[in-house]
């Protein structure tokens, strides 16, 4: 217990100094980096849920995050701004309009929902199988974002949502994510769930019921996509389906394989790591184009580096930077084993 | 669990399985009572682990039937045949290697619905009896083959079965651990009331540990009955050694 105290003492306060040393600088552009940042956690705190509990790689999940983006789209853009943003809205839900925190928690509980009634059938499936059927989902749930216009606005970007989110709500939200999942790897259903990601066989002849546990998960996990959505939708103000698809899924993968997708402790370093990357990288590209260094702009660097990192550690670390125990059981280890050399 | 079950017997009926064609197992029956150790025994291939996976619902039956107290399970999932009562370990150690060793014993009791709580008092408890405590917060994938042994043993009594099948488990293990194995595995019936069924190739083992023997050669059983009896049947001589120094 005292471990887990620790895990969540490190990791909450590695939050807690991004956001007070985010408003000691005062750099606005920092501001921004540092709330999708907190954004990202939550939803890679919901893939490693599903994904490190599991060990069953999920494709879905950014799918589950456009889910909760609308939901709380349709549910807190303005009446008055319906008519030009959703043109096509069924008409019982051009009237409605609820606070922004209530829609954000409104489409974490409609991600869930439909995770719930999509997914069951899917968790028998293990290995190759099961990661193409939640890449089909991934595209299921993309056709109909792009398609449902009296819901989306279609594939044309949907504008018009009330800002709630700052850094301080993400943050927040961040932190109940963390614990969250830390609650949920301890739990029965985790516990079992991580004896059947180590060995289906011997799960299942100890009496686990394993397509339940995963199923379980795979809900926890596309609420914490819903609520991250939301809350992205809200930070951002306007966005398209294209923003729930393959490169942000790509991106959200990387986090949590770089970090270590077994512990939560890896989804957190991991998500600051590809941050920090990511967001240099960017820069470094525009400062090249801006230099004119090459004689055509440098487009995509970014995504190749990232890409390369991720073989990287694949290669030589498969287990990620942090692959089997939680940074509050590490150090108890230490602590113990240097009491017993006393 | 263990209160109810033990009164009821474990019988395997005429139990064949077949693989693409080839028959592993031919007619064999078997019978495990509450408080039995019977040993199963034969030459590698006889079908023994096949016995176990067929009676644990791991493979299917292409004829006969398994039974507990009267009531059938061959046909039910594993998970279903595990929460009837019945526990296993693996030729080839299965532990969930990224867990700890506790985690690996309390997963088992879990998975019968004991509390997070009770879990791990039941884990603490058996891990002192199998000699494990210093190693409850290692990785289990980080264990001796010797320890994985034991801890898969002990994560299988966390459930506390009515029967335990254990398949070869002093392999791998040394002289004085296969001797505390074997002292463990001896009280288990008297303490706990179980029906305990053991494949193993050491022979000093099984012949001290079992009231009965079951044998099996090419699939059927050839020979059962009490150890000493069995030892001198002329048909496991010859399955274990040959035809020559069955006649010799």
């Amino acid at each position: 217990m005292k471990r887990h105290l620790l895990t969540v003492a490190i990791l909450g306060g590695l939050i807690v100094l991004l956001v007070l040393v985010n408003q000691w600088l005062g750099i606005r552009l920092y501001d921004r980096i540092a709330t999708n940042l907190c954004i990202s956690l939550v939803l890679v705190l919901g893939l490693q849920v599903f994904m490190g509990n599991s060990g069953i790689l999920s494709f879905a999940h950014m799918g589950f995050m456009g889910v909760g983006a609308y939901t709380s789209a349709v549910l807190t853009i303005p009446a008055q701004m319906k008519g030009m943003a959703l043109p096509d809205l069924y008409p019982f839900l051009q009237a409605v309009q609820v606070s922004p925190y209530l829609a954000i928690a409104a489409g974490g509980i409609v991600a869930a929902l439909v995770a719930a009634a999509l997914s069951y059938p899917l968790m028998r499936l293990s290995d190759a199988a099961a990661v193409i059927t939640s890449f089909a989902l991934l595209v299921v749930l993309y056709t109909v974002m792009t398609h449902w216009s009296q819901v989306t606005n279609g594939p044309r970007t949907l504008f018009g949502l009330p800002k709630a989110t700052d850094l301080p709500l993400a943050a927040g939200v961040a932190i109940l994510a963390l614990i969250a999942a830390l609650v949920f790897k301890e739990s029965r259903t985790g516990r079992l769930l991580r004896a059947s990601r180590d060995d289906e066989t011997a799960a299942a002849a100890l009496g686990a019921h394993i397509p339940s546990l995963r199923w379980r998960a795979f809900i926890l996990a596309a609420l914490f996509a819903g609520v991250g959505g939301a809350l992205w939708g809200h930070f951002i103000t306007s966005f398209s389906p294209k923003a729930f698809y393959l490169k942000e899924t790509f991106l959200i993968l990387s986090m949590l394989v770089i970090g270590g997708a077994n512990t939560v402790t890896g989804a957190i370093v991991g998500t600051f790591i590809v941050t920090i990357a990511y967001e240099s990288l960017r820069g470094f590209e525009g400062v090249l184009n801006e230099a004119k260094i090459m004689s055509n702009p440098v487009i995509g660097l970014t995504e190749i580096v990232l890409a390369l990192a991720m073989i990287a550690v694949l290669a030589l670390r498969p287990g990620g930077l942090f692959p089997t125990r939680e940074i509050g059981a590490l150090f108890g280890r230490k602590k113990t084993r240097q009491e017993n050399a006393g | 669990m263990g209160q109810s079950m033990s009164e009821k017997s474990l019988n395997a009926a005429g139990v064949s399985v077949e693989f693409s064609g080839l028959r592993a197992l031919d007619n064999v029956s078997l019978t495990l009572s509450p408080a039995e150790i019977v040993g199963l025994i034969g030459p590698n291939g006889s079908g023994k682990t096949t016995l176990i996976n067929a009676i644990t619902g791991q493979v299917p039956l292409a004829g006969g039937r398994v039974t507990i107290g009267g009531d059938q399970i061959s046909g039910l999932s594993p998970r279903r045949i595990a929460l009837k009562g019945i526990n296993r370990s693996f030729q080839i150690v299965r532990l969930f290697n990224n867990m700890t060793v506790v985690e690996n014993v309390e997963s088992s009791a879990l998975a019968h619905g004991v509390s997070l709580r009770q879990a791990r008092e039941k884990a603490n408890t058996l891990l002192a009896e199998f000699s494990l405590s210093e190693k409850a917060e290692d990785l289990a994938g980080n264990l001796s083959y010797g320890d994985k042994r034991r801890v898969e043993i002990a994560r299988a009594l966390a459930a506390d079965p009515a029967f335990l099948l254990l398949d070869e488990p002093a392999a791998g293990m040394n002289e004085a651990e296969s001797e505390t194995l074997l002292h463990i595995l001896s009280e288990l019936p008297r303490t706990r009331g179980l029906g305990l069924l053991i494949i193993d190739h050491d022979m000093g083992l099984i012949m001290r540990l079992c009231n009965r023997l079951h044998v099996l050669a090419s699939g059927r059983t050839i020979a059962e009955g009490k150890a000493d009896e069995v030892r001198k049947n002329p048909a496991v001589i010859e399955a274990y050694l040959g035809s020559e120094a069955a006649n010799a």
